[in-house]
């Protein structure tokens, strides 16, 4: 029972980053854009959130830097994509290796140096739930500032006028036009405020789970919240759910190691991805289609010569 | 030939655009960017580098067609990083079986074997999910990538772990007589030769063979394809099959050239580096190669980086995303005809459309 309290524990602790990634890529998404970046977004927001804390001493400080950071990458891949009509898996892939290059350049300063961290905050009366308590309402501020953010975003793709114009976007722009909006700056906005939210995701990393900067910290997780986004068939409550999944998935290893319980680690880091390779298999052309239009059509590459 | 020159003013202009603002990053480091410059021609013209730069381009460019052969008939691979893997795979794991049993060539040919089936297998995965169940091979090339790198780690954390090594998760070391043979008394390995020959190979069935032709017939328009009585599926199959078996090859040359053992991290990017060098020369098989030395020599200037200017080495990945940037972002004549003229959308109900097969 211990054990899966730990591991539950963890999948929330170490989701987190992950939630705010797939959350902003499932945006971009929607309006039919998609950053295989996320990853180069995450890394300039973990390091800009962790230095802008640093200068100022302020952890909600960092929050903005990351986002900024996250943000005006996303730009990058935004202009090539949307003005000079580059492939989009190509740009994204190289605004990976920009964010990687710029946080080696800059990031070297950083290494090591102490922060005014974001701590844990027991919210008084919740936290002494059994179980619910430890699970929930034990955390810093961004993740539960990430518990607001999921169905936040729901409402707003939903719900929402500006959902409905980033979903139009996505799917047929040509109505969106058509009602005198541009599709341009829709998606513009949708990237960008994707890679803020990646950006905030990589803060969260580096000033609240980790407190510390380091090269390449992120480790694949902006790639897992790409697929996390196709394994929600682009819907955030859903992406909610698989971030604690994978987040679950990365918590069990070191759970029952610690236990003596021999057990390969990778043999488990795989599994949430042959899950979602299963899931499109078993519901393909299901999920294919709750794929925004836009998104296909970039999936179907043009000839090549 | 006025558009040639134009176009070639272009690029120029692109590449000195990248080099002026990693310039403009490298001042505000506190160094002098001139000297930046003229330490990496320096290193990079030097002999030992050069042949770095050859060791690290043959993997690339055996990984950079297997993302164009798929694109010449209209398919994405991303993921010649999990093919590498699963061809450094094949080629450990036949270490590993023959133990020194056969001559050190005959490994070498039945590792290159291995290699070229655990690459093509990978691939062949996304391509079979494609025509069977419609599932788009750019999401599964990419998940794929992560199963390999995870089944890496898992192989050599446990069941393939050198039993007499430091502790360090790697395989042992491959035998003396099993490597790739240098060439002359250089550290180059024949892996560069390898990696030639395949673009010729592939040069020449693009342009002088029936499949090469219907390639790009698929490639161009899938459903004049199948109405004139190509057989498509199979078609597709097989340039993903060819692309996998290139990138499995590329993992086999790493593996026995430069490597000589499985240890965490030894792919670095190479399979998305070399999605990008596919790219950059626009899929056509010389190109293709020529961007993949292009990218391996940025690489090893950042040894130079760190050496002589005393830069993290992994800033040179700045350089390298502003050169990717700057001519991708040249545009052409045909990226601004497809701005104006987006493809046509189908108006058939959006319950009965799938993705070709």
């Amino acid at each position: 029972m211990d054990l899966l309290l730990q591991v539950l524990i963890g999948a929330v602790r170490g989701g987190t980053s992950i939630l705010y990634a797939a959350l902003g890529e499932t945006i971009s998404e929607r309006a039919g854009v998609i950053n295989l970046g996320t990853e180069g977004c995450m890394l300039v927001g973990a390091l800009a959130g962790y230095a802008a804390t640093a200068t100022s001493g302020d952890p909600w400080v960092g929050v903005l830097g990351g986002a900024a950071a996250g943000g005006a990458l996303a730009l990058i891949h935004a202009v090539l994509v949307l003005q000079r009509g580059a492939n989009q898996l190509a740009t994204g892939l190289v605004v990976l290796f920009l964010g990687l290059g710029l946080t080696s350049l800059f990031g070297a300063a950083f290494v090591g140096e102490s922060i005014n961290a974001f701590t844990p905050i027991a919210i008084p009366g919740l936290s002494s739930i059994p179980w619910l308590g430890d699970i929930l309402f034990n955390h810093d501020p961004l993740t539960y500032l990430s518990f607001a953010v999921g169905p936040a975003m729901w409402w707003l793709l939903y719900r929402s006028r500006w959902g409905l114009l980033v979903r139009a976007a996505g799917e047929r722009e040509e109505v969106l036009a058509a009602y005198g909006h541009s599709p341009l700056r829709v998606r513009y906005l949708a990237v960008v405020a994707g890679g803020a939210l990646a950006g905030i995701g990589g803060a969260q990393l580096s000033t609240a789970y980790a407190n510390a900067w380091f090269e390449n910290m992120t480790a694949g997780r902006g790639f897992i919240a790409v697929a996390l986004v196709i394994f929600a068939a682009w819907h955030p409550l859903r992406a909610m759910g698989g971030a604690y999944l994978f987040g679950a998935a990365l918590a069990l290893s070191p759970a029952l190691q610690a236990r003596g319980v021999a057990i390969n680690q990778f043999a488990l880091d795989a599994i949430p991805y042959v899950v979602t390779i299963g899931v499109l298999v078993v519901l393909g052309r299901k999920r294919m289609h709750a794929a925004p239009e836009g998104l296909r059509k970039v999936f179907e590459m043009s000839p090549s010569s | 030939m006025e558009r040639a020159a134009r176009g070639a003013g272009r690029l120029a202009l692109a590449y000195a655009a990248a080099l002026v603002f990693f310039g403009a990053f490298v001042i505000t480091k506190g160094v002098n960017p001139i000297d930046v410059y003229a330490d990496m021609w320096r290193s990079l013209t030097d002999g030992t580098s050069l042949g770095e730069v050859l060791v690290k381009a043959a993997p690339l460019m055996l990984a950079a067609l297997a993302v164009a052969v798929p694109a010449r008939a209209g398919l994405l691979n991303v993921g010649g990083e999990g093919q590498v893997v699963m061809g450094a795979i094949g080629a450990a794991g036949v270490m590993l079986a023959l133990d020194g049993t056969l001559p050190g060539s005959a490994t070498l040919v039945v590792m290159m074997l291995a290699a070229a089936a655990a690459g093509a297998v990978w691939a062949g995965i996304a391509g079979v999910l494609r025509l069977t169940v419609k599932v788009n091979e750019a999401i599964t090339t990419l998940l794929l990538n992560y199963v390999a790198i995870d089944l890496m780690l898992y192989l050599i954390y446990q069941p393939w772990k050198d039993p007499n090594g430091s502790g360090q998760p790697a395989t042992r070391q491959l035998a003396a007589a099993a490597r790739l043979p240098l060439v002359g008394t250089s550290r180059v390995h024949t892996g560069i030769y390898v990696a030639l020959i395949a673009t010729a190979v592939i040069w020449a069935l693009f342009r002088y063979t029936s499949w090469g032709f219907r390639l790009r017939v698929v490639g161009g328009n899938p459903e004049a394809a199948r109405r004139a009585g190509l057989p498509v599926s199979r078609l597709l199959l097989s340039a993903m099959l060819v692309g996998g078996a290139l990138a499995g090859l590329g993992g086999m040359v790493h593996f026995a050239g430069a490597e000589l053992k499985l240890r965490p991290g030894m792919t670095l990017n190479f399979g998305y580096i070399a999605f990008l060098a596919s790219w950059l020369a626009r899929h056509k098989p010389v190109n293709v190669a020529g961007a993949a030395v292009l990218l391996a020599a940025i690489a090893i200037a950042g040894d130079s980086l760190q050496l002589d200017s005393g830069l993290p080495a992994a800033a040179v990945n700045v350089l390298m995303g502003l050169v990717l940037l700057a001519v991708m972002g040249r545009g052409s004549v045909r990226t601004r005809r497809q701005e104006v003229e987006p493809a046509p959308t189908p108006t058939v109900p959006a319950e009965t459309v799938s993705a070709p097969a």
